[in-house]
Order: C-alpha cells, then sequence, then structure tokens
C-alpha cells in the first residue's frame, strides 16, 4: 500500500464504520461499540503504516472537488512532519479514548449513537488533519463542530445538555463567519488555497502576506480553540459524555484551532500574530482564576485546558509554530490522562461530580489516583515531565522576545498549580464526603490501562530525544533556533527556576490552604466577595445572555411585527384596499340612479371647462 | 432531430398528467389501485430523470440533449412544443422527479378527504414541474409552469389548514400577479427580439446579433426581475411565501416550495440574465440590496417565529436571498452557486416541510415552545429532522453548503461585490441560531407539562415506512450532491462558461474582476 491509500483508509475507515453503525446498528449498541472501538485501533495501525512509508518524504496528492469558472475546490492529502506528528496524536489518543468508553458507557442505553458519533468526529477530526487546502480544511471543521454538538447532547433529557450543545455549534459558527470570509478573500488574493502553493507564493513574494486575510482565518481558530472572547460555550459542553470531554473538548478538537493556525502560519504578519499571544496570555490567566470557584471536577478541567489553549496561542503568537505544536501534543497527553481519570472517579462514585464531595480516593481507586497526580504534575510543568519542556520552551520564548508575556504566563503557572492542587488534595486525600464516596471502587481494567498508557505518555512525550526524525522536524528547528540565541543559558536557568518555584508554591500553597479532603471551599468561606467575583467569571456569560434575550431577540420579534404589519398589511392589504376604493367609486358610476348621473355629467363638466381654462397649466 | 430518447422526455411529463386524469374519474378505485396508478405517474419521471442523466452527452456549450420539437398548431407565432435539456436544466428536470416521487409516496398514504382528486392534482403539479425545465421554447416554459401553480391554489383551498382561505386568496393574488408581470417581460423580449419563435436558443442567437437598446433592455429586465422575484419571495415580495406554506397541504408545499419556486429563479438564470445583461446591470443595485433584505431582515424574522411551519416558510425566504445574491454576481461562478443552491434547497425544505407534518402528527401542535424530548420517543424522526435542518442550515456534507459557499466565492471575485461576502455570510449564524432552536424545542430538553402528559398517555410511534422511504431519499439526494457535487457542477459549468462569458461582465470598467495577487507574480516570473 502507497502512503496515500493507508492515509484515504485513515480518512475514510471511519466514515465507514459510522455509516455501517447508522444504517444497521442502531439497535445493537454493543456490537457497533465493538466495531467503532475495532476501527479507531485500524486507522492508528493505517497512520502508523503512511508514515512509516512515507519515511519523511512529504506526501501531497489532491482530486478536483468541485469546479465553477475560475473557482476549484480540491480534496487532498497533506503529510508532512506537522501533519503526521498530529495524526499520529490524534489517531492514538482517540483510540485509547474508545477503548475506554467502552467500560464507562457501559450502561448507557444508546450506545449505537455513542459510538456513531465518535466514529464521524474521528473522520471529521482527521480530515483537518490531511487537509491539504484551506476549503477541505472548513468542511471538516465544521463537520468536527457538528459531532461535538452531537455528542455534546448525548444525554439529551439534561436541559443544561441541549442547551450546551446549542452555545458550542452558534458560538463556532460567529468564529466560522470570519473563517468563511477569509476562505473568499483568499482563495481570489492568492489564486488558490492550498497549503503548500501558498507557502510556496509567500515565500517568493512577502508583499503577498495580506493583514486583513489573517485576521479573518484567526477568527475560525477563536471560536473553535475557545479563545476570548469566544471561550463561553467550551466550560458549557462539559455537559457531555466525559471520554467526549476528553477526546473532543481537550486533547483533539479545541486544539485544531491551533494545528490550523501552525498550518499556514506563513500567513500571518506581526500585527497579526501580537493579537494572538495578547488573546491567549489573557485566557491563560483568566481562565487559570475562573478554575478556583468551580465545584465540578470536569469544569476545574475545563478551565485549565482554556487556559492551556492560551499557552499555545500565545506560543504560536511569538513565532514558535513549532513550540505551540510541541504543547498542543503534551497537552493532550496530560489532558486526556486528567479527563478519562475524572471520568474514572465519575465511574466509581456514582457520577458524583462535585469535588466536595468527593474525597479519600486515593485508598480507594489506587491507580486512577497515581495516573491523575501524573497528569497534574506533567501540567503543572515538573522537572522530567512532558509539560515541564513544552511549557519551559513557551516561556523561554517569551522570555527572550516580550518579557511582560513570560511573566503573566509564568504566573499563569503558578495558578495552574494552585487549583490543580486544590483538585487533587480534596478529591484523593481526606475522608469520603459522601455515600458514593465512600463505596468507590477502582475501574475496570478497560478502563485503567488507557490511563497507564496515557501516564506514560504524560512523563516520556516532552523528551525530544525520543522523538522519531520524521516528527518532531518542526518543534526541534524551533527550540534549536532558541538555543542559538544569545542569553539562552541565562533565560532558562531563570525559567527553570521559577517554573519550578511556581508549581511548589502553587500545590504546596493548595495544600496548607484548602486542607485534605475539604468538605466546603475555604475561599468562599473566609473571603466570599472574592470568592463569589471569581465565580461570576466577569460576566461575559450573563452579556451575552441579555444580548441574546433582551437585544437580538426583540429585535428580531420587533421586526416580525413590521414585517406582518408594514408588508402585509399596509402595502398589500393596502394595495388590496386602494383597488377596492377605485371599484367603490366606479361602481357609483353604474347604479341606475338618475341624481347619480347628474351629479357625475356635472363633475365631467367642471372639469372640461377647468381643463380649457387651462388651469392645470 | 427528434432522437427516440426525446420522446421519453415528453413521456416524463405526460404520464403523470395521464395519472392524474385517470385518477380524477376514479372515486371508487380501492386504495391498492389508486395507489398503483398514483406510483407510476409519481415514479416513472424520476425513472426517466436518471434515465436520461445517464444518456446524458457533453457535447458541445449551447446545444441541447434529447431534443423534441413537435408542431402545436401555432406556429404562425412561433410556438413549438420544443422539449430538451442541457446542463443546467438537468439537475433541476432530477429534482423535480425526485421531490415528486417523495412527495407522491408520502401522499399516497395521506388520510386527506377525497383521496384520488388530491392525488389528481399533485399529479398535475408533477406533470407541469416536468415540463417547465424540459421546455426549450419560453411560451412552453411560463405554460407548464402555471399548469403547476393552478392545483396548489385548489389544493390549499380544499385541503389546507387552518386560516386557508385568507392565505390562498393573498397567494393566488400574489403569484398570478408575478407570473402576469413575468408573462409580460417574456412577450416583451420576443416582440422586440423580431425573432421567429419563442425558442431560446432563437432568442439567444437574434440577440447576440443585434442586442437591443439598453432602455429596452432596462425595462423588459425590470418586469421579468420584479414577475419572477414575486414568484420566488423576494423581499419585499415574500410575505405570501410563509403563511401559504404553513397551510398548505404537505404534498402541495413540498412540491411548491422544493421545485415550483425555483421556475422564477431558473428563469432569471437562464433567461433575463444571459438574454438581458444591460439590464440585469441597471438593476444589480437593487437586486443586491433586496437580497440582503431576504437575508437579514427575514432571517431575523424567521429568529421570532414559534410555528414550525412558519419558521421553515421564513427561513425558505431567507435562503432564496443567497440564490439571487448568487446571480445578481453575474459570473459563472455566481450563477453555478446558485444553480447547487436551487437544486439542494429544493431537497431540503420538501424533506422540511414533510418532517414537520410527521412531528405534528405526533404532537397534534406546531407551537414548538409546546414540545419538548419528542427524540426519546422518535429516535429515527429525530435524526432525520436533524439532517435536514443540519442541510439547509449549510453544514458541509449537505448539497446547501457548496451552494453557499460558492455563492460566498462568487461574491469575493469582483471589486464591486467584495463588501457583501460579510453581511451576507452573517446569514451562517442567523439560521444556525434557529435551526438548532427548533431541533432543541423540539427534539431535547423536557417536554413543557402538556406535552409530557401526552408523551406519557398517547401512543407516539417512530417514522412509519411511506414517512422513512422518502425522507430516505430527499437525505441521501442531498448527501449525494453534497459529497460528490459535480454529478450536477461539471456540465452545468460548461453550459454557464457559455452564456456568462467572462468578458461580458457586467459591472462597470473601473470595478472588474480582478486578478489574484499570486497569479500576476507567476505571469512576472513567466516574462
Amino acid at each position: 500500500m502507497t502512503a496515500t491509500q493507508s492515509l484515504l483508509v485513515v480518512l475514510l475507515a471511519p466514515l465507514f464504520s459510522a455509516v455501517v453503525i447508522g444504517l444497521f446498528l442502531r439497535r445493537f449498541g454493543q456490537l457497533a461499540a465493538y466495531i467503532s472501538v475495532a476501527t479507531s485501533g485500524v486507522i492508528f495501525l493505517a497512520a502508523v503504516h503512511a508514515v512509516w512509508t512515507a519515511g519523511g518524504e512529504i506526501v501531497h496528492d489532491s482530486w478536483l472537488w468541485l469546479s465553477f469558472g475560475a473557482f476549484d475546490v480540491s480534496m487532498g492529502v497533506f503529510l508532512d512532519d506537522v501533519s503526521a506528528t498530529m495524526m499520529l496524536m490524534v489517531t492514538f489518543v482517540g483510540f485509547l479514548i474508545h477503548v475506554f468508553s467502552l467500560g464507562y458507557m457501559a450502561k448507557d442505553a444508546s450506545l449505537a449513537r455513542y459510538f456513531g458519533g465518535l466514529s464521524i468526529f474521528m473522520c471529521s477530526m482527521l480530515g483537518i488533519v490531511l487537509a491539504d487546502n484551506l476549503v477541505m480544511i472548513f468542511v471538516f471543521w465544521e463537520l468536527v463542530g457538528f459531532s461535538s454538538y452531537m455528542l455534546i447532547g448525548h444525554y439529551m433529557t439534561k436541559p443544561a445538555a441541549a442547551a450546551a450543545q446549542k452555545k458550542a455549534f452558534i458560538v463556532n459558527r460567529i468564529g466560522d463567519l470570519g473563517f468563511v470570509v477569509g476562505i473568499a478573500y483568499a482563495y481570489w488574493h492568492f489564486g488558490t488555497t492550498d497549503l503548500e502553493v501558498m507557502g510556496a507564493l509567500v515565500g517568493a513574494d512577502p508583499n503577498l502576506i495580506h493583514a486583513g486575510i489573517a485576521a479573518l482565518l484567526m477568527c475560525g481558530f477563536i471560536g473553535k480553540s475557545a479563545q476570548f472572547p469566544l471561550h463561553v460555550w467550551l466550560p458549557d459542553a462539559m455537559a457531555g459524555p466525559t471520554p467526549v470531554s476528553a477526546l473532543i473538548h481537550a486533547a483533539t478538537m479545541v486544539a485544531a484551532g491551533g494545528y490550523f493556525l501552525i498550518r499556514i502560519v506563513y500567513l500571518f504578519p506581526p500585527e497579526v500574530l501580537s493579537i494572538i499571544v495578547w488573546l491567549g496570555v489573557f485566557g491563560a490567566v483568566y481562565a487559570g482564576f475562573c478554575a478556583y470557584a468551580r465545584r465540578d471536577i470536569k469544569q476545574v478541567l475545563a478551565y485549565s485546558t482554556l487556559s492551556q489553549l492560551g499557552y499555545i496561542g500565545a506560543a504560536f503568537g511569538l513565532g514558535y509554530p513549532g513550540i505551540a505544536l510541541f504543547h498542543l501534543i503534551t497537552h493532550a497527553f496530560f489532558k486526556a490522562l486528567l479527563f478519562l481519570g475524572a471520568g474514572s472517579v465519575i465511574h466509581g462514585c456514582h457520577h458524583e461530580q462535585d469535588i466536595f464531595k468527593l474525597g479519600g480516593l486515593w485508598r480507594k481507586m489506587p491507580v486512577t489516583a497515581l495516573t491523575f497526580l501524573i497528569g497534574i504534575l506533567a501540567l503543572c510543568g515538573v522537572y522530567g515531565f512532558s509539560g515541564y519542556y513544552s511549557k519551559d520552551a513557551i516561556l523561554i520564548a517569551g522570555g527572550m522576545t516580550n518579557v511582560p508575556v513570560a511573566v503573566l504566563l509564568t504566573f499563569g503557572a503558578l495558578l495552574t498549580a494552585g487549583y490543580m492542587g486544590r483538585l487533587f488534595w480534596i478529591v484523593f486525600l481526606g475522608k469520603p464526603n459522601s455515600e458514593a464516596a465512600a463505596h468507590a471502587k477502582e475501574s475496570p481494567l478497560v478502563m485503567v490501562v488507557p490511563l497507564v498508557l496515557l501516564a506514560l505518555l504524560s512523563i516520556a512525550g516532552g523528551w525530544l530525544g525520543y522523538w522519531p526524525e520524521v516528527l518532531g522536524a518542526t518543534i526541534k528547528a524551533d527550540k534549536a533556533e532558541l538555543i542559538q540565541m544569545t542569553g539562552y543559558d541565562a533565560m532558562y536557568l531563570r525559567v527553570a527556576l521559577l517554573g519550578t518555584l511556581a508549581w511548589i508554591i502553587g500545590l504546596g500553597g493548595s495544600f496548607f490552604f484548602y486542607g485534605r479532603g475539604a468538605s466546603e471551599d475555604r475561599l468562599e468561606k473566609i473571603a466570599a466577595p472574592l470568592y463569589s467575583f471569581i465565580n461570576q467569571r466577569l460576566w461575559f456569560d450573563e452579556t451575552y445572555d441579555f444580548y441574546v434575550l433582551k437585544v437580538q431577540q426583540r429585535f428580531a420579534d420587533l421586526l416580525s411585527l413590521l414585517d406582518v404589519f408594514l408588508i402585509k398589511g399596509v402595502l398589500v392589504r393596502g394595495s388590496a384596499g386602494l383597488v377596492g376604493l377605485v371599484g367603490m367609486c366606479a361602481r357609483s358610476l353604474h347604479v341606475g340612479s338618475i341624481h347619480g348621473y347628474v351629479y357625475w355629467f356635472l363633475a365631467g363638466m367642471l372639469l372640461l371647462w377647468a381643463v380649457a381654462a387651462g388651469i392645470f397649466g | 432531430m427528434n432522437d427516440t430518447n426525446a420522446y421519453f422526455l415528453l413521456a416524463a411529463i405526460l404520464a403523470p398528467i395521464l395519472a392524474g386524469v385517470i385518477l380524477l374519474f376514479g372515486a371508487r378505485f380501492t386504495d391498492t389501485t389508486r395507489r398503483a396508478i398514483a406510483a407510476f405517474g409519481f415514479g416513472w419521471p424520476l425513472v426517466i430523470g436518471i434515465m436520461l442523466y445517464g444518456l446524458f452527452v457533453p457535447g458541445l456549450a449551447g446545444e441541447y440533449n434529447f431534443e423534441l420539437r413537435l408542431p402545436t398548431g401555432l406556429e404562425s407565432i412561433g410556438i413549438y412544443l420544443h422539449l430538451g435539456l442541457n446542463g443546467i436544466s438537468m439537475p433541476l428536470f432530477i429534482l423535480a422527479g425526485t421531490v415528486g416521487f417523495a412527495a407522491g409516496l408520502y401522499s399516497m398514504y395521506s388520510d386527506a378527504e377525497r383521496p384520488h382528486l388530491y392525488l389528481a392534482l399533485l399529479l398535475f403539479m408533477l406533470g407541469g414541474l416536468m415540463g417547465t425545465f424540459a421546455s426549450i421554447d419560453v411560451f412552453f416554459f411560463y405554460f407548464f409552469h402555471e399548469l403547476a401553480l393552478i392545483p396548489t391554489f385548489i389544493m390549499i383551498g380544499i385541503w389546507g389548514g387552518v386560516g386557508r382561505r385568507g392565505a390562498a386568496i393573498e397567494m393566488t393574488i400574489y403569484l398570478t400577479l408575478g407570473a402576469l408581470l413575468s408573462l409580460l417581460g417574456l412577450i416583451a423580449l420576443y416582440v422586440e427580439s423580431g425573432a421567429a419563435s419563442f425558442s431560446l436558443p432563437e432568442l439567444r442567437d437574434y440577440l447576440a446579433s443585434q442586442p437591443l437598446s439598453e432602455t429596452v433592455q432596462n425595462n423588459i429586465y425590470a418586469l421579468l426581475l420584479f414577475g419572477f422575484g414575486i414568484l420566488v419571495s423576494l423581499f419585499p415580495f415574500h410575505s405570501w411565501a410563509p403563511k401559504g406554506y404553513a397551510v398548505a397541504p404537505t404534498g402541495a408545499a413540498m412540491l411548491h416550495a422544493g421545485v415550483l419556486k425555483k421556475f422564477g429563479l431558473y428563469g432569471l438564470l437562464q433567461i433575463a440574465g444571459p438574454l438581458l445583461p444591460a439590464g440585469a446591470a441597471h438593476w444589480f443595485p437593487w437586486l443586491i440590496w433586496l437580497a440582503l433584505g431576504n437575508i437579514l431582515i427575514i432571517g431575523l424574522v424567521t429568529l421570532a417565529q414559534r410555528d414550525l411551519k412558519m419558521m421553515l416558510g421564513y427561513s425558505s425566504v431567507m435562503h432564496m436571498g443567497y440564490a439571487f445574491l448568487g446571480l445578481a454576481c453575474f459570473s459563472v461562478v455566481g450563477a453555478g452557486g446558485a444553480l447547487l443552491m436551487m437544486v439542494a434547497h429544493g431537497f431540503s425544505v420538501a424533506l422540511l416541510f414533510m418532517l414537520s407534518t410527521c412531528i405534528y402528527h405526533r404532537s397534534q401542535t406546531f407551537d414548538m415552545s409546546a414540545m419538548g424530548s419528542l427524540a426519546t420517543k422518535t429516535p429515527v424522526l429525530a435524526a432525520f429532522f436533524v439532517a435536514g435542518i443540519m442541510a439547509s442550515i449549510g453544514l458541509p456534507g449537505f448539497g446547501n453548503f457548496w451552494g453557499e459557499f460558492t455563492i460566498f466565492v462568487a461574491l469575493a471575485e469582483s471589486e464591486l461585490t467584495r463588501w457583501l461576502v460579510a453581511p451576507a455570510a452573517i446569514g451562517i449564524i442567523i439560521s444556525a441560531i434557529y435551526g438548532l432552536r427548533a431541533v432543541g424545542n423540539i427534539f431535547y430538553g423536557q417536554p413543557s407539562e402538556a406535552f409530557a402528559e401526552r408523551l406519557e398517555s398517547a401512543p407516539i410511534e417512530d417514522l412509519k415506512g411511506f414517512e422513512k422511504l422518502p425522507a430516505c431519499i430527499l437525505v441521501g439526494a442531498l448527501l449525494l450532491t453534497g459529497i460528490f457535487p459535480r454529478i450536477f457542477s461539471d456540465d452545468a459549468n460548461r453550459e454557464l462558461a457559455e452564456i456568462y462569458p467572462a468578458a461580458e461582465h457586467h459591472f462597470p470598467a473601473s470595478a472588474g474582476v480582478s486578478e489574484p495577487a499570486a497569479t500576476t507574480i507567476y505571469q512576472e516570473d513567466a516574462h
């Protein structure tokens, strides 16, 4: 099999699985689950095979999809080191989460719908990864949005889930508005949207870089990667099943925004990059604060994801796409691990998600607890764990090029360690705070094994020395660029020191502040105003809700009223009325009464005289 | 010149009409007989459509396949029954056949009173529709449209829902006015051109050799634009549509909103634009502002609807705005986008109107805020409805996406329309809001109190076979056009390149199509 054929298997196998499940297996949930899991395994193998066969060469094939006049769209696959890295991450993490779902969703009534949705998601996500042009990225971009919509709403009778799925799709569409306009402009600006050709064109003539187009394309990233101000959908999306949160809303789909930027990095001028940096920094710090007032284990992780997406955006905006990709990959490993760990906790405690009702799980769920701790250490950037390497690279890049960014991001790291510590001490130490937590049991093997594998990756994922040559090229190039800068060694030392200090203070401080297995939030008790301020999250949701309900809906209602009364009532019915009026007058000409005729006769005489006398000019 | 396959074209028109005539006298037929006859009438056009698609030979641009020219006794004024298909009319011919078959299947099992009459009228409609898109002769193009239009009025009047009288009258007056205006325009075109027949290619040749003066073009184009515009619910001439569709019986709503409405767009695309380029240029600013009205104003009005059918009616008015914008571009890309939009919208709106009736049969209400969590009882219905809504809001994978997207690209092509991309694209947000809101209110969340009682007590079944099959056909067609748009676009592209030559761009010369910056560089390299 050639590399292209393997890539087509990667792209089409999940689609095939989804079609089979949708058409034939609606009532055979268990079978559907096995088919979906097997497919995700097959595509991982096919992905490895494709990368193996390509052997570091670029694979680029495309086929005409639609053509009108001067407008051609093609569908194609484009495999270079960036897409190969991303593809292997998505297929492997995807496979583990599929396996985990077998255990987590075992008692669900609509297994077939769930696994069919996962298969559609895999197809769409891999479409983004492999796409060779902007239009194709957009097509699959919308499809991941759709599968996210379906999977968030999996528990369809839960009003929160129904509201969250709607919100996620619509907020993403706001970002996509800019994206689609950007593609339309880009097509006529470059004469193509092919990634490789555009790169070559811009390389030949940097004047082709267009800030407006870059800014429009950036809107897509803001929506999908939940950057400020479109971040509001991601925490709500936690209403979906936990493996979905791990796969879609932590490891892959939300990172697709960052991946998309890395694909088209050559289109970005400095002014747009600096917008991305500051959006990212704001998101990283803002989300870090928000996490302190969350009681739901998944919500804490969701804000942590928002914050880490900010780091990815900041790394990209600083001009280091390779480092952004590096953090994207390590983040995928440890955040998937944390979410699956949370899933294991939720599964073990009868769907109790309030951290103050958990507690003391360290003894009852040892593997989950240990792997969760590894995830936290990786996220906090403890020396030797994957997060250390990628986060430090971002901080160093900031320190070398933009010091305020580095300072704020280091402060973000402190916040991260603090809220993750709070989560861990309360959930896993101390005594159980509810019936459910007291009777918790370790999850079955099918859930524990993915945890262990992800924990290994969360440790080793940052050791670039072990990355195969074909994958790490872009990352290593960016790191090498940093190392060659003057003052690198001093900066490295400073960042390592500050970063280590940050996690020690964060984890230690939260341990002493919250205590072990607390049953209530100490921050809420001793500083209620501060807590409630954080809890309001700067009123973004309230503002948007106000706009939707009180401004947009009232405006729509007003227009609807005008439509009925003005256009339909006055103009249409009015003109009918006018015709009727003329008819009435005309009818009185022929009523057959002598009086009538006499008056009309006189009126006519008067008119004739007036015309003759020249009164009308 | 009449090849044998051309008679199949004639058969596609006559078969439903013949079946309709038989059914008119079929008050005493058994259910089975009635359905067999109707199935023949509804199925035949689709079978022929698919067969002719297979036999279609991509010949020279400007020529027709399956050309048939029969005398009618009206030769003295240049009227022949002149049939044929080209790359532009083929997709619409298949659209009519497919939607006709789906609507027919659904209606065969509907519980309408006097079903033989109901089916007969629907069959006449279908015959007229097949004829409209198969006609080369402009007179018959119009004649077949009227043949399909009149049964619509009768069906609303007899089988319509609550408030049918007012809606039927308003719709009749409005559409008759639109049809009359466009008839005036077509006759004026024929008279002014001095051609010896109503045949479209002949008219085109005549006008190519001796174009009409600009004033004449402007006036005739105005008649056609507003005449056809009314028929397609161009803002602000749209008020007949939502209410009309809301009360129309399902089969009639499917055929009218899905297919018959496309008559006006087809007329603008194939006749008015290419024959009267100066007129199109003159009315260009009007058209884009009114089309924006369709997208933005009607889009917001759609947001305010609580009644499912009114919402669908308004959303269909809104989506016509995209087709108008595509036509306003006056380019191959724009016209191509409009054509894809017409076809895909036909499938999706027919599907949604049908499913809304299916929902009504289960909920006994069209008020969306009074429903909820219906998906727990009817997962298959929910899946089809989500597919229909996703198609209509332009999710890739369904044909509508290619229509909308191609139109956005077409707008960006020229300096003059470039600013329109952003306001037009706001529609993708608006449609997502009302579409998902409908899905959420009907199928997800918690039911309202009254509805919860109904869910408990009433026997609510999932989609039955006669509802599932038409839905499958329509969703299949949407997926086919979405995944493989070239089944229609390649032939259409060749044809459109002929009638919308790039050189005859109607925009002011200073604001013509800009060369892509990148291409310019390539050319410089070449020197």
